[in-house]
């Protein structure tokens, strides 16, 4: 394990790696939910938690460049004074660093109007696997040539370490009206969702959490949430007085329509902030119901959210396993989260077993493997339920093409036998 | 040699990682094993026998300041502070001797003994005018001779809770506690005989046999049931926990009556003359993190102050009771980003003042060149008569 401080550091990391033919492995917080920043065989752990210094903020062209291990909440707090902010919000935004937001793509609640990662990098300086330093993207809007820079971000450290990040910053909204209806059943929450979605309103953040999750948050915050709801809705617009209170209204009416018992609107920038510190805790929560958990992020279209959802708890009920439900609405990205004791005599078979039924609920609706947590070592087996060898063979070339020895984070995204060739290495389990 | 740790509060930690910023350990130091789920991690691989109870071990778990930030900021509800003092108590047996000796005098001989206590200080403010007491023990200057005593009414409305090094250096403080609860027209009473230390330090090094003789002395002080008042945020979250400690009806009885100096004067009448001068808020740890009872402080020094609070989310300073004198590096390291953190908050002005609730904090941000004062001092200076 290293802990180096600047780009020279990394690279001197990464080249002593390649002299011994070692793994490495970059590695941020720790809060990745995919397994990406663990290492295997021995691998030299990279941390960046060091390289924690925001170089430069230029408030005319809303762009700063900060250092991987800058954290993304302190990011929008030291340019909250300009009346600016960093628009990827992960949950864990209040630890996570912005080198693990680029290698995973963050997304986050406020991702559905605004974008995710990808749509707020604009360059990265990367130390690539060799041992190399350069800089990918460019602070012209459309940087001429191939864009590399996309392909780095959410490549998960497996294409090279990020060092330096340039970042757009958005202003702040003039207003903002954040609300939180509850609603008696879970259905009529999601109707409520595609309804509003329907209407052409682009919310900058339209969230959902199901019972469980409500309770244990509220534990922790003491929100006033209804704990007797089935599901509430945080919904929040942001702009011109004028739209927003237009939206809002307009959001009101919905989901009472849909048989939301109250509305209720944060009163202040104090209240606001409550109600996100409770949707922001719900992983963090989770241990108030049972001490483990296993989760999905799949994203599957609006339209079958309600049928997704209503599978999830009877996959889960039929394997006597607790289903908490808290996700990202609004972009369809479901987080079905299996919450138990570990300690229990064989439950991660169990758990297992209902999580791949419910992997494939997702896909059969139409679904894909992951919105915003990354590949990583947990999805990856998985990779072949949605490509097929050809897409594989792809993108194992585009990563040898960064990274012909196969030293930086391998053996994460892309299952072993990902290459025409080496198909007979296919791991037992894995669909093809 | 185990350790023995409620099972069920360590496997609560699920590992998100959101208790991370709020560790002043891993903040300065960007280390896994500095951070409460490094450190729990670590506790549950030597409960497992996955890992051996080795230096690296010991030194982990001495590294944590004991903050119980990581408790506050933990969705989950992880108790990190017991799991910690658990640890500590089963650890104190390996200490070195020399360790051991220390912890000696300064637990068993020092604090619980007024008289003793006192002696010592007037040795030690001798020993500071003659410059044999090192500085780098961060000692403020102690006072030479023995302070003026405080005075009691009869019939209290409440008590002052007055502890143990406390009265011995800082009794000032407490005198303007009793000044401006009185002021609200309170009658205030002082505590029997025997109530001379709270033992807070005691459970931090996991030495609850210490703690619960020390706790029962302290109860038996306080006759009635009139209010507790503590103007230590370290001394008031040991008194609030004698319930769990002792496990007895008369010590929840006797926790239910404590509360924190600035809180008890929420619902008091208080007059004060306003004034430009800027006031820092610090939050002390044990006032913000484990009595969440740290807002009244700024709400009440606005009457008579331009108050600031600080935009760290109540980080620790680093000054941990015993740990400045045991960790001094970590130690100055995280007080290094609390000064900032209060520097940035004071906005550019020349000269403010730092209002600190609790003592050892006070001493600690004081060393560091910082003009600091407890906010009973602060009231005090203007209570209303112009
Ligand atoms: C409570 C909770 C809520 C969450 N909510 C969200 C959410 O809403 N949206 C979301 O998208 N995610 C969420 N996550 C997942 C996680 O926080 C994100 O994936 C985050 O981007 C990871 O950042 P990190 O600093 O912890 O990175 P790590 O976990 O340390 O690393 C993640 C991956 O990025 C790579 N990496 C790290 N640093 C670099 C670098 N400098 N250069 C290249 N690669 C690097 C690692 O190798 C690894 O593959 C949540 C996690 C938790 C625990
Ligand atoms: S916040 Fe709580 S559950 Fe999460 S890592 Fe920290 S101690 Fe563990
Ligand atoms: S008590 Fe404080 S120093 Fe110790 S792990 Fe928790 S936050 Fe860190």
């Amino acid at each position: 394990m290293c802990f180096p401080s600047t780009t020279a550091d990394v690279a001197f990391a990464v080249t002593t790696a390649n002299r011994f033919a070692i793994p490495f492995v970059a590695r941020g917080s720790g809060t990745g939910l995919a397994g990406g920043a663990t290492p295997l065989d021995g691998a030299l752990v990279i941390v960046t938690t060091r390289m924690n210094q925001i170089l430069e903020i230029d408030a005319d062209a809303r762009r700063a460049w900060v250092e991987p291990g800058v954290l993304n909440l302190d990011l929008t707090r030291a340019v909250s004074h300009l009346g600016l902010h960093y628009a990827p919000d992960p949950s864990s935004q209040q630890a996570c660093t912005i080198g693990g937001n680029v290698g995973t793509n963050a997304g986050g609640p406020h991702c559905l109007a605004a974008g995710v990662t990808s749509a707020h990098v604009l360059a990265v300086e990367v130390v690539l696997p060799d041992g190399t330093v350069e800089i990918l993207g460019g602070l012209a809007p459309d940087a001429p040539g191939l864009d590399l820079r996309g392909t780095f971000v959410g490549s998960e450290g497996t294409m090279g370490i990020a060092t330096r990040v340039c970042v757009r910053l958005m202003p702040d909204p003039p207003e903002i009206r954040t609300m939180l209806a509850d609603f008696t059943a879970i259905e009529d929450a999601a109707a409520a969702v595609s309804a509003i979605i329907a209407a052409g309103i682009v919310p900058a953040a339209l969230e959902m959490m199901d019972a469980q999750a409500t309770a244990a948050v509220e534990d922790f915050v003491h929100a006033g949430l209804p704990r007797d709801a089935d599901a509430v809705l945080l919904v929040e617009v942001g702009g011109l007085h004028g739209g927003v209170t237009h939206d809002a209204s307009a959001i009101d009416a919905i989901c009472r329509d849909h048989g939301a018992r109250t509305v209720r609107i944060a009163a202040d920038a104090t209240e606001r902030a409550l109600l996100w510190k409770a949707r922001k805790s719900a992983f963090g929560a989770v241990a108030r119901i049972a001490p483990d958990y296993y989760l999905h992020d799949a994203v599957v279209p609006r339209t079958k959210l309600v049928q997704v959802i209503r599978q999830v708890y009877e996959i889960s009920a039929r394997y006597e396993l607790i289903a908490m439900n808290v996700f990202h609405a609004g972009d369809g990205n479901l987080h079905p989260l299996l919450v138990f004791d570990g300690r229990t005599p064989g439950i991660w078979e169990r758990v297992h077993a209902a999580g791949d039924e419910i992997l494939r609920a997702c896909i059969d609706a139409g679904g894909v493997l992951s919105g915003e947590h990354g590949i990583g070592l947990e999805k990856r087996d998985a990779m072949p339920l949605f490509f097929s060898a050809d897409d594989l063979d792809v993108q194992a070339r585009l990563r040898d093409a960064f990274d012909p020895d196969g030293l930086a984070n391998p053996d994460k995204i892309l299952p072993r036998g990902s290459r025409c060739g080496e198909l007979g290495a296919i791991p037992d389990g894995a669909w093809v | 040699m185990k350790l023995h740790l409620d099972d069920a509060e360590l496997v609560a930690c699920v590992g998100c990682g959101l208790c991370l910023p709020h560790c002043p350990t891993y903040r300065v130091t960007g280390e896994e094993i500095a951070s409460p789920r490094g450190r729990i991690a670590a506790m549950r691989a030597i409960v497992d026998e996955r890992a051996p109870l080795n230096a690296s071990f010991v030194a982990a778990m001495d590294a944590c300041i004991q903050c119980r930030a990581c408790e506050a900021a933990c969705p989950s509800g992880v108790q990190f502070g017991h799991l910690m003092e658990d640890t500590r108590a089963a650890l104190a047996p390996q200490r070195s001797r020399r360790r051991r000796a220390v912890e000696w005098v300064g637990y068993r001989a020092l604090l619980p003994n007024r008289r003793v206590l006192g002696f010592a200080t007037r040795a030690t403010a001798i020993g500071q005018r003659l410059r044999l007491v090192p500085k780098r023990f961060g000692l403020p200057p102690l006072p030479l001779r023995a302070p003026e005593t405080l005075t009691a009414d009869a019939a209290p409305d409440a008590y002052l809770f007055t502890g143990c090094v406390m009265d011995a250096w800082q009794r000032d403080t407490h005198r303007a506690a009793l000044r401006v609860m009185r002021a609200t027209n309170a009658r205030v009473g002082l505590p029997d005989a025997g109530a001379d230390c709270c033992g807070a330090l005691h459970v931090h090094a996991g030495r609850y046999d210490d703690a619960v003789r020390l706790a029962g002395r302290v109860i038996s002080a306080f006759p009635g049931d009139a209010p507790i008042v503590v103007d230590s945020a370290g001394c008031g979250a040991a008194l609030l926990d004698y319930g769990r400690l002792l496990d007895t009806e008369a010590a929840r009885q006797f926790s239910a009556r404590v509360v924190d100096f600035s809180t008890w004067l929420v619902s008091r009448q208080l007059t004060l003359t306003p004034s430009d001068t800027v006031v820092v808020v610090q939050d002390p740890c044990h006032l913000r993190h484990v009595q969440h009872a740290h807002e009244p402080v700024a709400a009440g020094l606005r009457a008579g102050y331009d108050v600031r609070t600080t935009a760290d989310d109540g980080l620790c300073c680093g000054a941990g009771g015993a740990y400045s004198a045991f960790q001094p590096e970590l130690s100055e390291a995280v007080r290094a980003r609390k000064v900032a953190a209060i520097r940035a908050a004071a906005g550019g002005v020349a000269t403010f003042v730092v209002a600190s609730a609790n003592p050892g904090c006070a001493m600690h941000l004081a060393a560091a060149g910082l003009d600091v004062r407890h906010p009973a001092e602060l009231l005090e200076a203007r209570l209303g008569n112009d």
